[in-house]
């Protein structure tokens, strides 16, 4: 007998030491699912009651990690993401358009010449890490991205705040910098002095990269910053576990008050679209970005579940390294856009997500040329052309990729594979390889790749932040993936970046779109509209087109 | 666990003395342990569906072409993730080629794999065991030491390890495959060669003055064959599973190169949507894989004398 009662007793404590195991291994996810359960039970007895242990925890599910946390030196969209919670610009966008609302910048004076612009910023706002917010503030941030030898460029790191130089015209000292002077009035009043006009000026300060960090987190981290941002968001970092997830507090002095409404947001890496979804219906994860646009159809009749789109602004394609030869010539590239056929990848991969796109720019967008001619699916004329640059019998090439997806694209993988089908008609031998997403966008940035799959989603609204990026040749080396270069190009969009009349500018970009595309730098696929799921619990989500969005305002329903 | 446990048995057991003049003598003695073995495996029930599966993949693999009008890599991208039908008998995967056909070219592409790690692994193994078995001292740790370190490793973090470094691509994989499956072999050949070595034909060989190359050519190696051939068996099931293993987390072969690992990574995320395009790939890897076991169970109790009624 007493035998027994021991083992029972065994027995009892492995199993309490295995629900052990299992709660503490479920971590926090576990800690919210439970207080969700309680508050929806006990608001059915007595009403709406926020427990003791009550956290407002969410959990953002996404494809792939972010590239680093300093907002400036990065174009990568799964950063942006996270930074936009942290830190803040001068302005920001409307939650659903490219529309500006004061965020920092309370108000601001653009004088008649459209060369002296003047902003006043909020007072008592204090950054993440108690120090002041001010005009020196901002100065320091903005000297900081326009100037390499300045004390936190941490230029021999390797940060190059490429944004900047794209949407500003260049650098300190480059002819084409439009920012002459930064000029601090006083504690709250900033002025910049530009060059020449910028059309787009103001909208570039709404835009997630050109937010600011606190200085004295600057000098305490110095190039650590990309791993420790401190800016003046709902939301305060906490940590970053690579390539897992990265953690956010509430904070209590936020300049807006009752928001944030989260005391925690935790941005998980779940590369796989299906695991991800599985996480949503689990309750695991409360948003899931990039839904596999199959799946949109069983979310939209599913309880608990809401499907949500964002607007159509973005564009995937096939790059091709203009520099590597073969691609070098004009008609190789031409044959494989001829061959690739990218209506079968619409239908077949997007669910009715997408369009069939044949200019690098959505065609919501300034200057959208409808008048280019698409290069349809003629297997046929790409062996002519193939022929005609002296490759009848195709080459060996190689593809590269990151399974991660993407707004534009929700599986790299499969296109790829489509894309190598395609090539293979017309004898070219495609082998693909697959990386990690932050290696990848390395990779490609530094030109080692051939054929590469990308996308780019506006962040602005404006044109320029789509084609000079990815297509004027100053650009080379960060978002320039194809290393694209004529000249001709090259001044029409130096020329619709200095223009302030809008008919004007959209003539220059139709007749930039017009040469893009007899060059063929990249083969352009779709645009797409992408498609999340969140739960029915989480309210206030809303979706922005530029793919980061604040969740200050996001809450639970109970 | 199987291993060790072949490894033992193999060990302990005594097969009669395995010499050139035996040999011949075999033939009319009709008592020959190869004969008796047949004779029992024949009549173990598992063994033979076990080489009827192995058999059936092997004819697949073989008469692929013949059994289908589609290629591996054709892509009807309209069909994507057609359930199973007249027209594609085990369904379409998401990228609309026929899921038979790729079974079927994928057969060819694990047989082979299975074929060509074992051959190295049991080569280069039994090599490196008989160095070991036969000379002892300093030849013998060296080995030794060397395979300690080598199964210390997970066998399938080695074969990333190696893949790693070499990139991924089938014949890297196969490369892997071969030199994890090394020390199994080695192990195994070294403990035989070690009882033999002691055996008194073997003594009497040496003491007539027979060169060493011969003695373990003509003597040890004849009378070890027995343990490999089960030992081969079953590691071909294994490296068959560590090749889909590593086609699952893409460091195999390479799309559009039809292998099961790789299908069954490529219909994960259809799980729900398509579940044919998980199920045919997965069972093929679980057909095959129980195929090579049953047979070398089979083979391990037939060979094995203490196991004789």
């Amino acid at each position: 007998m007493k035998l027994k009662s021991s083992w029972l007793l065994l027995l009892l404590v492995s199993f309490v030491l295995f629900l052990a195991a299992c709660s503490g291994d479920g971590g926090q996810k576990t800690d919210k699912g439970a207080t969700d359960d309680t508050e929806s039970t006990e608001e059915s007895s007595e009403g709406a009651d926020e427990s003791a242990s009550g956290e407002k925890v969410l959990i953002f599910a996404r494809g792939g990690d972010s590239e680093s946390l300093d907002p400036g030196s990065t174009t990568d969209g799964e950063s942006s993401r996270v930074t936009r919670q942290i830190l803040e610009g001068l302005l920001e966008f409307d939650k659903e358009s490219f529309e500006l609302k004061p965020a920092l910048a309370k108000d601001w004076e653009v004088s008649d010449d459209g060369l002296t612009y003047t902003f006043y910023l909020e007072e008592g706002v204090t950054f993440h890490d108690g120090t002041p917010f001010n005009a020196e503030a901002v100065k320091i941030n903005f000297e900081r991205w326009a100037d390499p030898e300045h004390e936190y460029a941490f230029a021999d790191d390797g940060f190059v705040y490429s944004m900047y130089g794209t949407m500003f015209g260049g650098y300190k000292g480059d002819e084409g910098h439009v920012i002459e002077e930064i000029n601090v009035i006083n504690d709250y009043e900033i002025e910049f002095k530009l060059s020449q006009p910028l059309g787009y000026f103001l909208q570039n300060l709404g835009m997630s990269y050109f937010a600011i960090t606190s200085p004295a987190a600057l000098e305490e981290y110095g190039p650590d910053i990309s791993e420790h941002p401190v800016g003046t968001g709902p939301f305060k970092f906490v940590s970053w576990t690579k390539n897992d997830s990265i953690v956010l507090e509430k904070f209590e002095d936020y300049r807006v008050e009752g928001l944030p409404k989260l005391d925690k947001v935790i941005f998980q890496v779940i590369p796989d679209p299906s695991a991800r979804l599985i996480a949503l219906r689990s309750g695991e994860v409360d948003i899931m970005d990039d839904l596999n646009p199959d799946d949109a159809a069983v979310v939209e009749g599913e309880d608990g579940l809401t499907l949500l789109t964002r607007a159509e602004n973005n564009f995937g394609y096939v790059g091709m390294n203009t520099e590597k030869p073969p691609l070098d010539k004009k008609e190789v590239r031409q044959a494989i856009r001829y061959a690739i056929d990218k209506q079968a990848i619409a239908d077949a991969l997007y669910a009715g997500y997408a369009t069939t796109s044949k200019n690098p720019l959505p065609p919501v967008y300034l200057g959208y040329n409808d008048d280019v001619e698409d290069y349809e699916y003629n297997p046929e004329k790409a062996k002519e052309l193939l022929a005609e640059a002296g490759y009848p019998d195709g080459f060996d090439i190689e593809l590269v990729m990151s399974p991660t997806s993407r707004p534009y694209m929700p599986d790299p993988k499969t296109v790829a594979e489509i894309v190598q089908n395609n090539l293979a008609e017309i004898g070219i031998n495609v082998t693909i390889s697959s990386h990690e997403w932050a290696p990848y966008l390395e990779l490609t940035q530094n030109g080692e790749t051939e054929l590469f799959i990308l996308g780019w989603s506006g962040t602005n609204g404006d044109p320029d932040y789509f084609l000079s990026s990815l297509l004027h040749s100053s650009n080379k080396g960060s978002s320039n993936y194809t290393y694209y270069e004529n000249p001709e190009v090259d001044d029409l969009l130096d020329r619709a970046k200095r223009a302030v009349d809008q008919d004007e500018r959209a003539d220059l970009y139709s007749q930039a779109l017009e040469i893009i595309n007899e060059d063929s730098p990249m083969v352009t696929l779709v645009h797409s509209t992408p498609v999340l799921a969140i739960s029915d619990n989480v309210i206030n989500y809303v979706p922005h087109p530029s793919t980061s969005e604040s969740l200050a305002e996001v809450d639970f329903a109970n | 666990m199987k291993l060790e446990e072949t490894n033992n048995q193999f060990q302990e057991q005594n097969l009669p003395p395995h010499d050139d003049n035996v040999m011949d003598e075999e033939e009319t003695e009709a008592v020959s342990p190869w004969r008796d073995g047949w004779k029992q495996l024949r009549k173990n029930r598992l063994a033979i569906i076990g080489f009827a599966i192995i058999l059936f993949f092997i004819l697949v693999a073989i008469f692929a072409p013949l059994f289908t009008s589609y290629s591996y890599d054709q892509q009807n991208l309209a069909d994507r993730l057609h359930p199973p039908s007249k027209e594609y008998l085990l369904g379409a995967d998401h990228l609309g080629r026929d899921i038979f056909t790729r079974i079927a070219y994928g057969a060819r592409v694990s047989l082979q794999v299975g074929f060509f790690a074992v051959t190295g692994a049991l080569v280069f193994g039994s090599l490196l065991g008989i160095l070991a078995g036969y000379f002892g001292r300093w030849i013998d740790m060296l080995i030794s030491r060397i395979f300690d370190i080598m199964l210390a490793f997970p066998s399938i973090l080695l074969a990333i390890a190696i893949v790693a470094i070499l990139g991924p691509s089938l014949e890297n994989a196969l490369l892997a495959i071969a030199v994890v499956n090394i020390p199994i072999f080695g192990r195994l050949v070294r403990s035989r060669v070690i009882s033999l070595r002691e055996e008194e034909f073997i003594m009497a060989a040496k003491a007539q003055g027979m060169k060493s190359g011969r003695v373990i050519l003509h003597h040890i190696l004849p009378n070890s064959v027995a343990p490999i051939i089960v030992q081969a068996t079953l590691s071909f099931g294994t490296a068959i599973l560590e090749a889909a293993a590593l086609g699952f987390l893409g460091l195999g072969a390479q799309p559009p190169t039809p292998e099961w690992g790789q299908m069954l990574a490529d219909s994960r995320e259809f799980i729900q949507l398509a579940p044919w395009t998980m199920l045919a790939p997965g069972l093929s890897i679980m057909l095959v894989v129980l195929g090579f076991n049953l047979i070398g169970d089979g083979l391990r109790d037939a060979l094995d004398p203490r196991m004789k009624n």
